[in-house]
């Protein structure tokens, strides 16, 4: 680098040296803080309900089993008829009633919750999704 | 609320101890989202691996004989535990004594530099990932000049997602704001967002936005040429606001609450056109009038669905274009006998003035009594297995005598030719068309939120 271009330099980096010391930062490229709008909404927390006393053993007892439809009737069927396969096999003296939801997955069936608390013990609900 | 949890939390309620299983994905939703928001329940979960349905025996045996996916522990052995394991303190837990403060949302969000704020848009998922423009106070101020409703109004509650999210004027605003808008669009976009959020399904759901009436050519929509291209205003902004009010005020989260294994292309735009009604023969009437609205009623109308064929070529006089519509919608589900038709002008023409089809209304019915398919192929769609063969085993016809038919027997399951719809729209540039599977909500009427 030749002396002239080097002294050209110097002059530039003390120039800018200068503007640095005498403008704000916003006109020297730093950006400004700005406040703007939040566009989300807060959801309502779910009320808190308490599960159900656990059983002190499955020995002896009722199970209902529940397929709720949700992937098609035969959706989970076999893994719930799998399940009684094991039940019979490794616990005998478990009941186990295997049954589908009268709607479909969107639906409810009150019947059907009805006639397990008051002929079940536990129940397992089931879904092929 | 998730359908596993909320039938075990049905049982729970009349005392009696229950286990919930499902695929690990939706286990996952259950324990977090559903709970939170929805269910409030601590239901006890067993998980198999995904997919269940559609699996043979022999899977299903594995699955049982295998490991909860939650846990690690043997299924089984996973199931007896959440029958007889003791309740902890926290599945004691009421409401009095347990509930987490209620969430809120300040009005402002922390000042921050232009750049950071983009990035938290993002991070926070309320942008669909293309520039947006921030929305300052004064922007939305400007915007809300295009309505006369007030900004805390509540225009919808969002509880197609768990949270009833209460959507206000202001909220609408902002995310027109985000997606260019200027403030003449707002009662559309107040219309639109009375029906937000956008279907949102593991099933990879797709909508479609029509617009009638004057406010067409008051916000300069293209009802012709490339109506459903990327050639105009107001057509992109209004589709890509449905997007964005769908993911801040639906709160949709990637892997939390949108679930959608492939996800919709049409998602960013949301098929979002005006009708040509300027070009519809004679006797044909605009959609908004088919619903009952009078011609000079501005409204709007969002559909449903998954998918959209098109077409391609022009129509061939030896085969017309009802026939090859008639051919296409036998490779839909005709889920709710759903089906919204789009044709060209010039198609619309052909149909009536060649093919004898008076009104849309008769070109519905033709299809609704011509397009065909089997058995099994119908039954062969999950969407309609999973809502309609409850219904059959309930004796509801006609899906209970279609359920007992043989698999190759010949149905006709677009059995209600009022849900096929027919709008026109488009350039005259070719007699083409494209078959959609939407389903029409109720309209909108655009000119109560002026």
């Amino acid at each position: 680098m030749n002396l002239k271009r080097l002294n050209a330099k110097l002059l530039q980096a003390l120039f800018c040296s200068v503007l640095a010391i005498l403008l704000p930062a916003s006109a020297m490229g730093a950006e400004e803080n700005i406040t703007v709008m939040n566009p989300a909404i807060a959801g309502k927390l779910a009320k808190r309900v308490p599960l159900s006393p656990r059983l002190d053993t499955l020995q002896g007892k009722t199970i209902y089993m529940v397929d709720n439809q949700w992937g098609g009737p035969e959706g989970a069927y076999q893994l719930f008829e799998e399940m009684q396969v094991w039940f019979a096999e490794n616990m005998p003296s478990v009941k186990t009633i295997l049954r589908r939801t009268e709607g479909n997955m969107f639906t409810d069936d009150p019947a059907l919750w009805k006639e397990i608390s008051e002929k079940g013990d536990a129940a397992i609900i089931g879904t092929g999704q | 609320m998730s359908a596993v949890s909320r039938h075990a939390r049905s049982v729970e309620e009349l005392g009696v101890p229950t286990v919930a299983t499902a695929g690990i994905n939706i286990v996952n939703y259950a324990l977090d989202y559903d709970f939170k928001y929805s269910n409030g329940m601590p239901i006890r979960y067993v998980a198999f691996p995904f997919p269940i349905a559609g699996q043979p025996r022999s899977v299903h045996k594995e699955y049982v004989a295998g490991k909860d996916q939650l846990t690690g522990q043997p299924v089984m052995t996973a199931i007896v535990d959440a029958l007889t394991t003791p309740l902890t303190d926290k599945e004691k837990m009421t409401d009095t004594a347990s509930s987490a403060q209620a969430e809120t949302e300040p009005r402002f969000l922390a000042p921050d530099t232009e750049e950071n704020l983009r990035h938290l848009f993002k991070d926070k998922e309320w942008t669909d990932y293309n520039p947006i423009i921030l929305p300052t106070e004064e922007r939305v101020s400007e915007m809300l000049t295009g309505t006369s409703h007030k900004p805390d109004e509540v225009i919808n509650t969002i509880r197609f997602m768990p949270g009833n999210r209460e959507l206000t004027v202001e909220k609408v605003a902002i995310a027109a704001v985000m997606a260019g808008a200027k403030p003449e669009y707002m009662p559309l976009l107040l219309a639109i967002a009375t029906r937000a959020p956008f279907g949102n399904s593991t099933t990879s759901m797709a909508n479609t936005i029509i617009v009638n009436g004057p406010i067409r050519k008051e916000l300069g929509m293209n009802s012709g040429t490339n109506a459903m291209g990327p050639y105009n205003d107001a057509n992109s902004v209004a589709g890509r606001f449905f997007t964005l009010i769908s993911k801040t005020a639906g709160d949709y989260r990637n892997n939390v609450n949108a679930w959608e294994s492939l996800g919709s292309n049409l998602q960013y735009n949301s098929v979002t056109i005006a009708e040509n009604e300027e070009k519809l023969p004679e006797g044909w009437e605009p959609l908004h009038v088919q619903m009952g609205f009078k011609p000079e009623d501005s409204v709007v109308t969002i559909g449903t669905g998954w998918s959209y064929i098109s077409s391609l070529g022009e129509t061939q006089p030896a085969y017309p274009a009802h026939m090859l519509i008639r051919d296409y919608l036998r490779s839909l589900s005709a889920y709710g006998s759903g089906a919204t038709i789009y044709v060209d002008p010039t198609t619309a023409s052909l149909l009536k003035d060649v093919n004898g089809f008076e009104t849309k209304l008769k070109l519905s019915e033709w299809l609704s009594e011509n397009v065909e398919k089997t058995v099994a192929s119908y039954w062969g769609n999950g969407v309609i297995m999973t809502s309609n063969m409850a219904m059959a085993f309930q004796g509801l016809e006609p899906y209970a005598s279609w359920q007992k038919m043989s698999r190759d027997a010949l149905i006709k399951p677009f059995n209600n030719p009022k849900a096929i719809n027919v709008v026109v729209v488009g350039g005259s540039i070719q007699t083409t068309w494209f078959a959609t599977d939407f389903r029409l909500n109720p309209g909108v009427r655009v000119d109560d939120w002026r």
